[in-house]
């Protein structure tokens, strides 16, 4: 990349208007990019268009169509009709924040005491939670529902939120940032008197704000998007999460093409609008953290 | 450090020892309600596990195994089939994706106008549930009418793949098709990762390799590739894994049994199957052990090669 090593004489002539000496590749790279971009967003916009569509119940055309003859909102009547949606999104709420609060308060607590504590042990516990990221959820899976069963969890918020309130990866990535705080601020919040807990809660959690962000997102998109544990521990349809209620519903209606999309985009919307407004964020916590969702 | 360290002036050995004292049990409040969490939830059931392969339910307890359910395991020619299926759809994956992850970051990397937007709508799959967006290409890979085959169609293509209807080991098969789906959610998260590799190449090596007269291209796979080396090493590692736990698009598309023709079925949806379905916990126990020693032989080594280099770069 040459033009690297020539950057400022180059941004005065684009200042004068005149084309810079690489716009042939710049324009065949940006052409590139936009074409893969397409290929992208085109699934997405044909499923809306075709969720609009009354006949694609039926019959579709044989030349995909951009935009069906017959818009409406036939499907999504039947879609919220077929699942209790609003039930779904309850749910799926319940679990999303349930874990998210407990997953950043634990993790926080132990990255804390990690971080800043001094006790017998502390190397070996650390070891033990970091143990944790080498045992995938698939391994734990079936003994976990057996376990949940023998509990008489199955079917409750408990059982979708408990197995997931703490975590090597969690607590490592906050031990990490509260590492990089200033002993000597702690240190006089001690000579004023105040508890280690109080530290915790007035001066580490907000300190820690950026990484306790991005854990949310993290964590909000691995639990709205799980499926094989719900699928696993919740047999009645008043407590599937959205996510599971789509895979069901989609097996379901694999023939009414058009109610099967209008159930998909229901389930993916509020996630993709979230995204749109906090697209920065999110993508600097995936970087940052180097695990997606 | 700090806790154990009383900074205030001490008025004699007792208070200190027992301020000393109180300072560590505080530890002990903040560690062990996370810890008898990940025990409870993480350590026991992974411990059950372990158990259940080497046990067989009979009515009223149970009996040691020893290896029987390892032994039915691996003269089982379906879990070979899901071992296979999962070891192929991985390593079509990362073939595919690492390179055209690599090239496309290399055109962000270097375009000029509009690659915040173009960042936004290659992550949006990556958002998307794996669920949605098996369901959405249930539809995309339909024969007759599905946008992929009446995009070919227009190109004047009369021998159409039947892409997700065809179990067979071919190019236009079931295999290929849901091959396409993961490249396709996944090449955002590769290019975003990528990129971020890219921007951490320091410039002053691609301005003296424009001294030397390199060519971009030349610059390219002699400075950019070679650099990149953390980043492949990191994706390889994190990519296995999620391959070797896929589930939930092939569960959409294919039920637990991953068809047509178990053609889909992966390992986890094997133990799936044979946990929740069949009930044979101890099967299932013995195929979530052998998962956990491949993946911990994945991330081992990974890990030491790079660590190893981590650290000699350090010294």
């Amino acid at each position: 990349m040459a033009e690297q090593a020539i950057a400022i004489p180059e941004a005065k002539v684009q200042r004068r208007w005149r084309l810079p000496h690489d716009w042939r590749s710049q324009t065949a790279i940006f052409i590139t990019l936009c074409t893969g971009a397409l290929f992208m967003l085109l699934p997405f916009w044909w499923m809306f268009a075709t969720s609009l569509s009354r006949k694609a119940d039926i019959s579709m055309p044989r030349t995909p169509q951009l935009w069906p003859p017959d818009p409406g909102i036939f499907n999504y009547w039947i879609a919220t009709n077929n699942l209790p949606i609003v039930r779904l999104y309850f749910n799926s709420l319940v679990v999303v924040g349930g874990t998210t609060i407990g997953y950043l308060f634990f993790c926080s607590l132990a990255g804390y005491a990690f971080a800043k504590g001094r006790f017998p042990g502390k190397s070996f516990l650390f070891i033990v939670f970091l143990a944790t990221l080498f045992i995938p959820f698939e391994t734990r899976m079936i003994p976990l529902y057996l376990f949940m069963g023998q509990l008489h969890l199955t079917n409750t918020y408990w059982a979708l939120i408990l197995p997931f309130l703490a975590g090597g990866f969690g607590t490592f990535l906050m031990r990490q940032t509260i590492s990089s705080i200033p002993d000597e601020l702690l240190e006089a919040a001690r000579i004023d008197g105040a508890s280690e807990f109080r530290i915790f809660v007035q001066i580490i959690l907000p300190l820690c704000r950026p990484t306790l962000a991005t854990l949310a997102i993290i964590n909000v998109i691995w639990r709205w998007n799980d499926v094989l544990w719900p699928l696993l521990v919740t047999s009645d349809s008043n407590m599937f999460t959205v996510t599971q209620g789509l895979a069901l519903e989609g097996h379901s209606q694999g023939t009414y093409t058009g109610v099967a999309l209008a159930t998909a985009v229901l389930a993916i919307l509020p996630v993709v609008v979230a995204y749109l407004f906090l697209q920065r964020y999110v993508i600097r916590s995936v970087v940052s953290s180097g695990v997606k969702g | 450090m700090p806790g154990s360290a009383p900074s205030s002036a001490d008025s004699g050995i007792f208070s200190g020892f027992r301020r000393a004292f109180r300072g560590t049990l505080v530890w002990y409040g903040f560690v062990l309600p996370p810890l008898f969490l990940i025990l409870v939830f993480i350590g026991y059931p992974t411990a059950l596990a372990f158990e259940q392969s080497l046990f067989t339910e009979i009515p009223g307890g149970r009996e040691f195994a020893g290896t029987y359910h390892f032994e039915r395991l691996f003269q089982n020619q379906v879990f070979w089939g899901a071992i296979g299926n999962t070891v192929l759809l991985g390593v079509a994956f990362l073939v595919i994706i690492i390179p055209l992850a690599t090239i496309f970051a290399s055109m962000l990397n270097r375009v000029r106008r509009g690659s915040t937007p173009l960042k936004v709508i290659y992550f949006l799959p990556q958002l998307t549930s794996s669920v949605a967006v098996a369901i959405m290409f249930n539809y995309v890979f339909q024969p007759d009418w599905g946008l992929l085959n009446g995009f070919l169609r227009q190109l004047g293509i009369t021998n159409l793949p039947l892409w997700l209807a065809d179990p067979r080991y071919s190019l236009t098969g079931s295999r290929a098709a849901v091959t396409i789906l993961a490249v396709w959610a996944g090449l955002g998260y590769y290019i975003i990762v990528t990129l971020a590799g890219l921007q951490s190449v320091p410039t002053d090596l691609y301005d003296a390799a424009a001294i030397d007269g390199a060519s971009p291209l030349q610059s390219w796979w002699y400075i950019t590739l070679p650099s990149l080396r953390p980043t492949f090493i990191f994706l390889i590692m994190t990519g296995s894994i999620d391959a070797l736990a896929r589930f939930s698009d092939l569960w959409t598309l294919g039920g637990p049994g991953g068809s047509p023709a178990r053609s889909l079925q992966s390992i986890v949806m094997f133990m799936y199957q044979q946990g929740f379905e069949s009930q044979d916990f101890s099967l299932s126990a013995a195929t979530a052990v052998v998962f956990f020693l491949i993946v911990l032989l994945i991330t081992g080594a990974a890990f030491w090669g790079f660590l190893r280099r981590e650290f000699r770069a350090l010294r």
